[in-house]
């Protein structure tokens, strides 16, 4: 699946923060969007991920716009998994209940709890485990349903360096899924096939590795 | 099933908070209405105990007010298939310490209604008292009324509490304290159409009005603005229930936006989270309203026990009752969640990227 946007403007309140902005990200692939704060990394992955809808400009999966989705939630389900900086567990459920919480194939969760590591933590409570486990249990729940696409918002923005590069080898080894990475860390280039460097809502560059 | 419970167990303070407000909100629905139901079956099961026709003063609206000739009775006693007339003078008056005590004047044929446990049906300036006002008196030899000393003849038993916290004196003596001839007729037939007799004893008088039991119960003012009351009170419990549900559930649904925000990102529909939060209410909905009923129970119990009240507040909770007070708390839990459910509905998971900081 090929993820397009064009022409994307985007506006909050008077402030221009997205201009113009044209891409094809393709899945099975790693794709880093960096840029200081401030650039609009984070509102262009917003965009492409669905959660926000742009001033102007359209986002294409393959051929389907997203205005043209009737039921974004299920389309969201099937096709999209969410990784933030912080994990979000819901912490009245254990790892395993949040990890399947919307799972369209509950009994996939030992399988990717296992391959991610985590299978021994499947009944603990995200206050149970350490940082770097929750957010392996946060990619395991955005990978449940074996989305096309992972968006990830800073994801490595509350862990030390050893559990960022964990996640980033994580990344790589599911590679059925594109994974689009919003992100300040440098260490992600060392991972991502394509970067995308934003620059005030402007994208400066886009190169590929 | 299993989430909901976790959900609830979780935020204890703020689901035991919504928790009490139901049950205090249920319960005095069922309180209310009880009382009230207690209240008209003990006055109608008094009136229809041998009684398929009454006969009042015409146009009135309370049995109290009611004033007709008693000579009427020996007429309506030879109309064709009347089987028995009882004459009843109902008043309430202050006996001895107390301050009201409701006052039964009767025809001698209706004494055998009274089941004595003591005594002797009473004879001209004698009472026989009910075993609750007895009790409260402390098995008094003599009683006052209206500042006339009257020998108790007998303490009899009724399972009607107004009955049984009351006074039942002669017909000629009640006369004398309330200065009326009669009250009503109670009139029993034998198995013949009601209808037709109450239209020949409508025919004996202008001044009277003769209605089937029923139709009479049916009609009551008094009846009628108790269950008027009732219902007002209770709709108003009902609303001060959903208030206290929105405003908790609101406080819920602001603590848990990360939450629904995590949902919406995950594909959950709108719908599915109201439904969320409904199921939640609605399960403190059920315990709040079993609890209530047990509570009610206790309440009732107690009040019926309670020597003040001289066994005149017995509640009543019917199985239409608790059917009716069941789908209320449904009704209350459903209406009290869902604004909050659709605002929980609304979180914008945007707002869970921006939490994180980066923009």
């Amino acid at each position: 699946m090929r993820l397009k946007a064009e022409h994307i403007e985007h506006f909050y309140a008077q402030e221009h923060i997205l201009h113009d902005i044209n891409l094809e990200i393709e899945s099975s692939c790693i794709t880093a969007i960096v840029g200081e704060s401030g650039s609009g990394k984070t509102t262009l992955l917003a965009i492409l991920s669905s959660l926000l809808r742009a001033s102007s400009g359209s986002v294409h999966y393959d051929d389907i716009s997203l205005e043209a989705i009737k039921n974004i939630d299920e389309f969201r389900k099937k096709n999209i998994g969410f990784v933030f900086q912080f994990h979000y567990l819901i912490d009245y459920l254990n790892i395993e209940e949040n990890i399947t919480l919307n799972a369209l194939d509950a009994t996939k969760s030992s399988a990717l709890l296992k391959a991610l590591g985590i299978e021994h933590l499947a009944s603990r409570y995200s206050d149970e485990v350490s940082g770097g486990e929750r957010q392996r249990a946060a990619i395991a729940r955005a990978l449940i349903n074996d989305p096309t696409f992972v968006f990830a918002d800073e994801p490595t923005g509350n862990l030390d360096t050893k559990n960022a590069i964990g996640v980033f080898e994580l990344f790589k080894e599911f590679k059925k899924t594109g994974f689009v990475v919003a992100t300040h860390d440098k260490k992600i280039i060392d991972y991502a096939d394509t970067i995308i460097e934003m620059e005030d809502g402007f994208v400066k560059n886009i190169y590929t590795q | 099933m299993v989430t909901p419970i976790k959900a609830l167990r979780k935020n204890r303070l703020k689901t035991m908070l919504i928790f009490i407000s139901m049950v205090v909100s249920i319960c005095a629905i069922f309180l209310i209405s009880a009382i009230a139901n207690g209240v008209v079956t003990m006055y109608s099961t008094m009136l229809k105990t041998d009684g398929d026709i009454i006969v009042t003063q015409k146009g009135i609206s309370d049995t109290f007010f009611s004033d007709i000739n008693r000579s009427l009775g020996l007429k309506i006693e030879k109309i064709e298939n009347v089987k028995k007339v009882n004459t009843l003078i109902l008043g309430a008056s202050p006996v001895n310490n107390l301050p009201i005590v409701g006052i039964y004047g009767v025809s001698k044929n209706r004494f055998e209604n009274y089941r004595l446990i003591r005594g002797k049906y009473p004879d001209l300036h004698e009472v026989m008292v009910g075993e609750k006002i007895n009790n409260i008196l402390q098995t008094p030899k003599t009683v006052t009324i209206s500042k006339k000393e009257f020998k108790v003849s007998g303490v009899y038993k009724s399972d009607i509490g107004f009955e049984d916290g009351g006074v039942v004196i002669g017909l000629e003596d009640a006369s004398s304290i309330f200065h009326k001839s009669a009250s009503l007729f109670l009139v029993t037939l034998d198995d013949i159409n009601k209808q037709d007799i109450s239209a020949q004893i409508n025919a004996l008088d202008d001044g009277i009005e003769a209605k089937t039991t029923d139709e009479f119960i049916d009609n009551y003012n008094q009846f009628k603005i108790i269950k008027i009351s009732s219902d007002v009170i209770s709709f108003l419990a009902f609303l001060m229930g959903i208030l206290g549900i929105v405003s908790m559930m609101s406080m819920v649904v602001n603590d848990r936006k990360v939450e629904f925000g995590i949902m919406r990102s995950l594909g959950f529909s709108s719908r599915a989270i109201i439904i969320k939060l409904i199921t939640e209410t609605l399960i403190v909905a059920i315990l709040a309203y079993l609890c209530a009923i047990a509570l009610s129970y206790l309440i009732l119990d107690a009040i019926g026990h309670m020597e003040k009240f001289q066994g005149y507040i017995n509640g009543d909770i019917t199985p239409s009752l608790a059917i009716s007070v069941f789908f209320i708390s449904i009704i209350m839990a459903t209406l009290g969640s869902l604004l909050p459910a659709i605002w929980a509905s609304r979180v914008d998971p945007m707002s869970l990227i921006l939490q994180g900081g980066a923009r």
